[in-house]
């Protein structure tokens, strides 16, 4: 065989970024069985036992939901958490970076509240608002922040000549507003969308430990730990890792794709 | 006065004892002093003059970007105060919007002013063709060279016929090549519009080439020195002798300002 690798082929470095992840994945697979028969507890099961609960979880379920059911139970709240994020931080961030005296009465109250964790909220909403409420509202916390923090930034940052050139060309205010500031902004709440959606996930999984009626990953993580199904407990943390993956993908993607049509590169 | 009333070769554009003073904390710079200029429908007029002179100070209170400190500036018998459609401006960093396409970009001011759909189309079309860039109506902005870019800027600031076009500084982020063909186009288009435009740049090469007056400013304070008529036809000989001889004595004129320039 007369292979040659050549950098300047794109199927050639495809395959050689393939190959490399395919070998991060079987080193972690590697280590990680070392590290479970080093171990050696029913606490921390091996890749194998491990793979067979996911594919046991895959086909039945868990405590009389099907693996589907389980999963939509998360992604719908997730979802709902990140729409109510949106919906009120793409305005709220727009004016707040777009009027500094609005900014600056406002920020003050964001700074108390920001470093506060979103999980920290999770009894809070959950107990003290309502069951099914509680774990979108955790969720639009955790989006929430990043969201609004990035597109202030985004609107800060537009570039001044645009603004101008925008005037001169007889744009009024709003219309300043709509097609410059805007659009500017856009590629900036992308980049909120997708430190949200990393958060977000994070906090859909440890809110659904409080929630004694959403049937989601959350649940099945805590209930399998209280009743010692160990590779159960990790077959749902890898369902976890996949979805987080699936979710930061797609945003990465869309964010790619967005700022190319936004022409910043 | 009003706009019916102006023709060609008329005071058009007055701007009159202009003062410009910065402030800030407790100390004062005054950027311009005593400045009056009168400027001629269709005439192309070039500022010139040291960096940091206030050339383009003078400018963005044309555009109304800006707002003198005293003095007033009228156009057609209407003062500056707030920036309009009917004062285009050429950027020397283009400001283009990246997101939209080049024709999009021409039509911008149209679509602020509500022009209808397929108006707007045909009118950009038409500018977008007229600086040359006809094959890249649908391209994206960051596709085009420096020069294409600026290109864009005219054919935006052309297509909605303003009263004048400032232009700052258009070609100082060009290489000398390009800047070269541009001013050959600059010239074209000049013809076939009668444009009036107010040019900023540091280049005396560039203001004899393209302009009826050069006006030389003085250092901060700026003020005017001299205003020297260009009678000559266009286009111009850069080589030949009267360009030379006049280049020579202005850039002997503003070395005794103390500063350098660009030839």
């Amino acid at each position: 065989m007369n292979f040659v690798y050549d950098d300047n082929n794109k199927y050639h470095r495809f395959g050689k970024t393939c190959l490399i992840v395919a070998l991060s994945l079987i080193m972690f697979v590697e280590i990680w069985w070392i590290l479970s028969l080093l171990a050696n507890t029913n606490v921390f099961p091996n890749p194998a036992e491990t793979f067979e609960a996911l594919i046991d979880f895959i086909n039945n379920g868990y405590s009389h939901q099907s693996s589907a059911s389980i999963i939509w139970s998360s992604l719908s709240l997730f979802i709902e958490g990140f729409l109510l994020a949106l919906v009120v931080a793409v305005p709220l961030g727009l004016f707040l970076g777009y009027s500094k005296g609005l900014n600056t009465f406002v920020t003050p109250m964001i700074e108390v509240l920001r470093p506060i964790a979103p999980i920290a909220w999770a009894p809070v909403f959950i107990y003290g608002i309502n069951y099914s409420v509680g774990p979108i509202l955790v969720v639009f916390i955790g989006i929430f922040f990043p969201l609004l923090t990035n597109i202030i930034f985004g609107v800060k940052k537009i570039d001044q000549s645009l603004i101008d050139a925008a005037k001169t060309l007889g744009a009024n205010r709003t219309q300043v507003f709509v097609k410059v500031m805007v659009p500017s902004a856009i590629p900036y709440l992308m980049n909120g969308i997708k430190v949200g959606l990393g958060v977000g996930w994070m906090c859909i999984v440890a809110a659904e430990m409080y929630s004694p009626v959403s049937i989601g990953v959350g649940y099945c993580l805590s209930s399998m730990c209280q009743n010692s199904l160990w590779p159960s407990v990790f077959a749902i943390l890898i369902v976890i890792a996949i979805m987080g993956i699936l979710t930061t993908s797609v945003s990465e993607y869309l964010q790619k794709r967005i700022a190319k049509r936004m022409g910043i590169e | 006065m009003s706009a019916e009333t102006i023709e060609e070769g008329k005071d058009f554009i007055v701007i009159d004892n202009i003062r410009k003073v910065y402030k800030k904390d407790d100390t004062e710079t005054v950027a311009i002093d005593q400045f009056d200029l009168t400027i001629k429908k269709g005439e192309l007029i070039s500022l010139i003059g040291p960096s940091g002179c206030g050339k383009t100070t003078i400018l963005r209170m044309i555009a109304g970007l800006l707002e003198p400190t005293e003095g007033t500036i009228t156009i057609a018998g209407k003062e500056c105060k707030e920036p309009g459609a009917d004062r285009g401006v050429v950027f020397q960093d283009f400001a283009l919007f990246p997101w939209r396409s080049v024709r999009k970009n021409v039509e911008f001011g149209m679509e602020v002013a509500g022009v209808p759909k397929d108006e707007r189309r045909e009118r950009a079309d038409e500018y977008i063709e007229l600086v040359g860039l006809g094959d890249f109506k649908n391209s994206k902005i960051q596709e085009l060279s420096g020069g294409m870019k600026q290109r864009v800027g005219i054919a935006r600031a052309l297509v909605n016929h303003p009263d004048v076009i400032l232009m700052d500084e258009p070609f100082g982020a060009l290489d000398a090549q390009t800047r070269n063909i541009m001013q050959n186009q600059l010239v074209q288009i000049l013809e076939k519009t009668e444009q009036t435009i107010i040019f900023i740049t540091h280049s005396v090469d560039e203001a004899l080439f393209l302009s009826d007056r050069v006006v030389i400013l003085s250092k901060r304070p700026s003020r005017i020195k001299e205003i020297v008529e260009i009678p000559w036809e266009r286009p111009r000989d850069r080589a030949g002798p009267e360009f030379t001889a006049l280049r020579k004595r202005i850039l002997e004129d503003l070395e005794k300002e103390n500063v350098m320039f660009h030839h």
